[in-house]
């Protein structure tokens, strides 16, 4: 089964996107911080990350270069709100898959994760 | 139940028109949202609004249990999103008013009688959509916010924590609450246009308030940029009042000192060049003519309704605190504060600035004349805030 990890700092998303792609037949990890992210990319080696920009204490992009420092090459894509070109440049480099803006398209996200998780991909 | 339920229904009909009368649509939807979810005993409520900025509906308010509730602006919906987009197509418009709302179990019963909506083009396919849509949001109906024919917000309903189905009485209800929420917002988008239009006008008017006190400098050249010190002064001296105490200001009346003293010499505009330009000292005749220029400003400006509160400081600037000035040799605090105001911003700048027949006098001579004067030609209450500020190095 695919295994997604949801990062981000509000509960209610967490919790919404958890269930969503629950239904959808994969398996989800959620973290509330970056911190705790990190430690589930090496404990459970997901197969794609949806990593919040925004957060509390540890932003999206720091935990997004730790991950890099930390070698793994775990597929990501950004939730972000509006944002400054300088940082969709560096996750850029960073090498992510994806941005998607909130307030997002509930389809296109489902669009975009399940393109990632099938097995073709 | 039926006790209950007219209990909820006078308490959000009481906050829904109260709020109606406030401006605040935010603080309304907020506000039913919660209640609806607390009082009908729904797992959670939401309510999407449209937002014309980016001509998108977005799910801005949601309340319920946590797990059950719909992220707050997290999601938003195109105009194309089947679920905007149904409560436009003719083909559902009988649905829809029939029941109030969009109710999923009506839909998947109509998807069902598939015989009712073959043959159109599209529709089942909507359909199809929408019945896919409402359990990802976890939402058992829909009731529609219209103004006329605009879409302003859709309510979207989870289900109820005992299981139970909204009946229709409910749904009428929850409509009527919709109609409420759509007219506040109608009321709140039509008071920012006002308001904006309010404002653009009072830019105007600002715009041309200083054209014409440019007009007044250039005939009197050798004034210039004394309109806009005296503007300067005027203001500060009277900011300085207010947080003294010392000054008990109508509303509006900064913008109203802001005005005058950029017109307070705009009846000079009737004054003849030579009299203005005048090197020499002026004749009895022509001081009697110069002297003309508080009332003729104050003539000027007396038929606008936009400069009522400016006048009396522009026909009084030259009033003298022990009654010698003029035009009406009024004294004391029969002086309006605004032309008292102006008259110390006024000969300070005049003092301190070259003129026709004089150097300028250097800042600390100015203010000692001032103070001197102070309770004969001005108002101590003037003069104090300005020394004040000369001696905070504010002037």
């Amino acid at each position: 089964m695919a295994k997604l990890l949801i990062v981000d700092d509000e509960i209610d998303v967490r919790e919404f996107a958890k269930n969503f792609f629950r239904k959808r037949g994969i398996n989800v990890f959620t973290a509330s911080s970056g911190e705790e992210a990190l430690g589930l990319i090496s404990a459970q080696s997901p197969d794609l990350v949806l990593l919040d920009i925004r957060m509390e204490g540890m932003s999206g992009m720091e935990a997004l270069r730790s991950i890099r420092e930390q070698g793994s090459p775990v597929k990501i894509i950004m939730i972000s709100g509006v944002e400054d070109d300088d940082i969709v440049q560096e996750a850029q480099t960073l090498g992510v898959t994806g941005f998607i803006h909130k307030p997002l398209v509930l389809e296109e996200l489902e669009k975009v994760v399940m393109a990632e998780l099938s097995p073709h991909s | 139940m039926n006790g209950t339920k007219i209990d909820y229904k006078k308490e959000l009909e009481t906050a829904s028109k109260g709020m109606i009368m406030i401006h605040d649509h935010n603080l309304l939807i907020k506000l039913l949202v919660r209640m609806l979810v607390r009082k009908v005993q729904l797992k959670h409520a939401g309510m999407i609004l449209y937002e014309p900025r980016r001509d998108t509906y977005i799910l801005t308010v949601s309340r319920g249990d946590p797990g059950e509730r719909i992220p707050q602006n997290f999601i938003r919906f195109d105009k194309d999103h089947p679920l905007i987009k149904i409560f436009f197509q003719k083909e559902f418009k009988y649905l829809i008013s029939n029941r109030n709302a969009l109710v999923a179990d009506d839909i998947n019963k109509l998807l069902w009688r598939e015989s009712v909506i073959e043959g159109v083009n599209g529709t089942r396919q909507l359909l199809h959509q929408v019945s896919d849509q409402m359990p990802m949001l976890n939402s058992v109906a829909c009731v529609p916010a219209f103004y006329h024919h605009t879409l302003l917000a859709v309510l979207l309903l989870g289900p109820k924590k005992d299981g139970g189905r909204l009946d229709q009485d409910e749904l009428d209800f929850f409509s009527a609450l919709a109609s409420d929420v759509a007219m506040a917002i109608r009321n709140a988008q039509l008071f920012e246009d006002l308001k904006r239009e309010a404002d653009r006008n009072r830019n105007l008017f600002i715009q041309t308030t200083i054209a014409l006190s440019t007009a007044i400098e250039a005939k009197d050249s050798y004034t210039h940029g004394h309109t806009e010190r005296v503007t300067k002064y005027a203001l500060a001296i009277a900011r300085r009042m207010l947080a003294k105490g010392t000054l008990e200001a109508p509303p509006k009346f900064l913008e109203n000192l802001y005005i005058a003293s950029l017109l307070h010499d705009i009846g000079k505009i009737g004054i003849s060049e030579n009299i203005l330009m005048k090197r020499d000292p002026l004749s009895r005749e022509e001081f009697e003519i110069m002297k003309t220029h508080s009332t003729r400003g104050a003539d000027i400006l007396s038929p606008l309704a936009d400069f009522e509160g400016c006048v009396a400081g522009i026909r009084h600037h030259h009033e003298r605190y022990d009654g010698s000035g003029y035009p009406d040799g009024i004294k004391g605090e029969d002086i309006p504060i605004i032309a008292a105001i102006i008259a110390v911003a006024d000969t300070f700048d005049a003092m301190t600035t070259d003129r026709p027949y004089r150097q300028g006098h250097p800042k600390d001579h100015a203010f000692h004349e001032i103070r001197t004067f102070s309770g004969v030609r001005f108002n101590p209450r003037v003069v104090d805030a300005l020394v004040e500020l000369y001696e905070k190095g504010e002037i």
